[in-house]
């Protein structure tokens, strides 16, 4: 296989690694460097096209989540044409990496595509219309999980995409208000993280398998809602 | 059905009349359809790029699936299917809609975008250079990333050799590559024989 070959499969499917590919890999660092620094593109990709497309964008507040493919180990950075400023542009670049770095912690950045996605599917609030018990059975069994709670609370069940898996995505009607939930098998925390974002409250807290995810409107304290939540859910023997 | 548009997606399928096409809101398909239509209006928004129009081809798309379910042999198999009707239903609306959507081409400023200096906008800047993506790119990278088609299913269905979508798929991350600032490979040699 030579290096041209090598591109078209990496760029291709930067995380399909064939056999044939993976001994050219070992054995040219350029391809490999190629292949990491699309993997790392390929993961960026994949988060931006899992939120709405450009117009139809909130406006955002907070960090994306970004792998700074940048600083990715020996990445050489095209060279430009600039005929005022190289150094600053050079230093700003540096600042804003360091700054992406140390700022944006896998926990915040789940919360913002948590975020995201709950804006995408904004009528998911608004839903009026009881699901049936069988439904929101079907739709958390996916993920593994059940929840002991009063099948007539749930107002929204859907499985979603969300970072690459499918989740359930659910919303519930308790006396403090709506409430959305979403089952995070994938996202593992290492703890409860609270936050507040575009209008919205939420904990994300750590479970036997990944995250829950326990979201409200306007600035209410969730902590209570959230621990009802989590003590309603069951993971499925399958599962545990 | 045209011009209807799903404004609520708590009853997405039975929203594309159900009465007409006698589907009762508790049948299993049906609720299987309505479990992923949030997942096919973003696949469809990507394509389109124009939310109502995504909508649309979601609602058009829904109504052949309840005509055709019976094609629908195994209910794992749904999501892939589902994709896929609507991926022709946009190409059927893009055809017909050809200028129309080349003017839309047209309207989207890229260069009005921010640069992707920082991580604040990063994800943003990339989003709006995969909608900038001609759709003969867009496409096949939408149907593997967000539709998790893989490289063989992607050929048959738009009628390319395997080492055509790769190509393809190849300059479309190479394209985006270049946002980042990053040197691009040597283009890949071309390889866009339909089968």
């Amino acid at each position: 296989m030579n290096h041209n070959e090598a591109r078209l499969l990496i760029g291709g499917d930067p995380h399909t690694v064939p056999p044939e590919l993976a001994e050219h890999l070992a054995g040219c660092p350029e391809c490999a460097q190629f292949q990491r620094e699309m993997t790392l593109l390929d993961d960026n990709i994949r988060r931006a096209l899992e939120q709405a497309p450009l117009s139809m964008a909130p406006p955002a507040t907070t960090p994306a989540t970004v792998t700074p493919i940048a600083n990715a180990p020996g990445t050489q950075r095209r060279k430009r044409a600039r005929s005022w400023s190289g150094w600053a542009l050079a230093a700003g670049v540096a600042a804003i990496s360091m700054i992406a770095v140390w700022t944006l912690r896998p926990s915040d950045s789940l919360a913002h595509d948590v975020v995201a996605h709950i804006q995408y599917e904004s009528n998911s609030w608004s839903s009026n219309e009881q699901v049936p018990a069988a439904n929101v059975k079907e739709t958390l069994a996916k993920a593994g999980v059940a929840i002991d709670m009063d099948s007539d609370k749930v107002m929204y069940a859907h499985s979603c995409l969300f970072r690459g898996h499918v989740v359930p995505h659910l919303v519930v009607s308790t006396p403090q208000g709506r409430v959305t939930v979403m089952v995070l098998p994938h996202e593992n925390v290492k703890h409860r993280m609270s936050f507040h974002e575009d209008g919205m409250s939420g904990v994300i807290t750590p479970a036997p398998h990944g995250s829950l995810a326990v979201i409200m409107q306007g600035n209410e304290n969730v902590d209570a809602v959230a621990q009802q939540v989590q003590q309603s859910v069951r993971w499925l023997p399958s599962q545990t | 059905m045209r011009g209807v548009r799903n404004s609520g997606t708590e009853t997405p399928v039975s929203s594309f009349d159900g009465s007409t096409v006698g589907a009762p809101a508790g049948d299993p398909i049906v609720r299987l359809f309505e479990s992923m239509r949030p997942d096919l209006l973003r696949f469809a928004h990507w394509l389109a790029r124009d939310r109502a129009i995504a909508e649309d081809i979601v609602q058009e798309a829904l109504l052949r699936a309840w005509r055709s379910r019976d094609a629908l042999k195994d209910q794992a198999a749904a999501r892939a299917w589902l994709l896929t009707i609507v991926r022709r239903e946009h190409a059927r609306l893009y055809e017909r809609k050809r200028l129309e959507l080349v003017a839309l081409d047209d309207g989207i400023e890229l260069e009005g975008m921010p640069s992707p200096p920082g991580p604040d906008s990063e994800i943003d800047s990339l989003r709006g250079a995969i909608l900038k993506l001609p759709l003969e790119y867009r496409e096949p990278l939408i149907m593997q990333v967000l539709g998790g088609f893989s490289t063989a299913e992607i050929a048959e269905e738009l009628s390319l050799s395997s080492t055509a979508v790769l190509t393809r798929l190849f300059r479309a991350r190479n394209k985006l590559r270049t946002m980042y600032g990053l040197t691009p490979a040597p283009d890949a040699p071309d390889s866009e024989g339909v089968l």
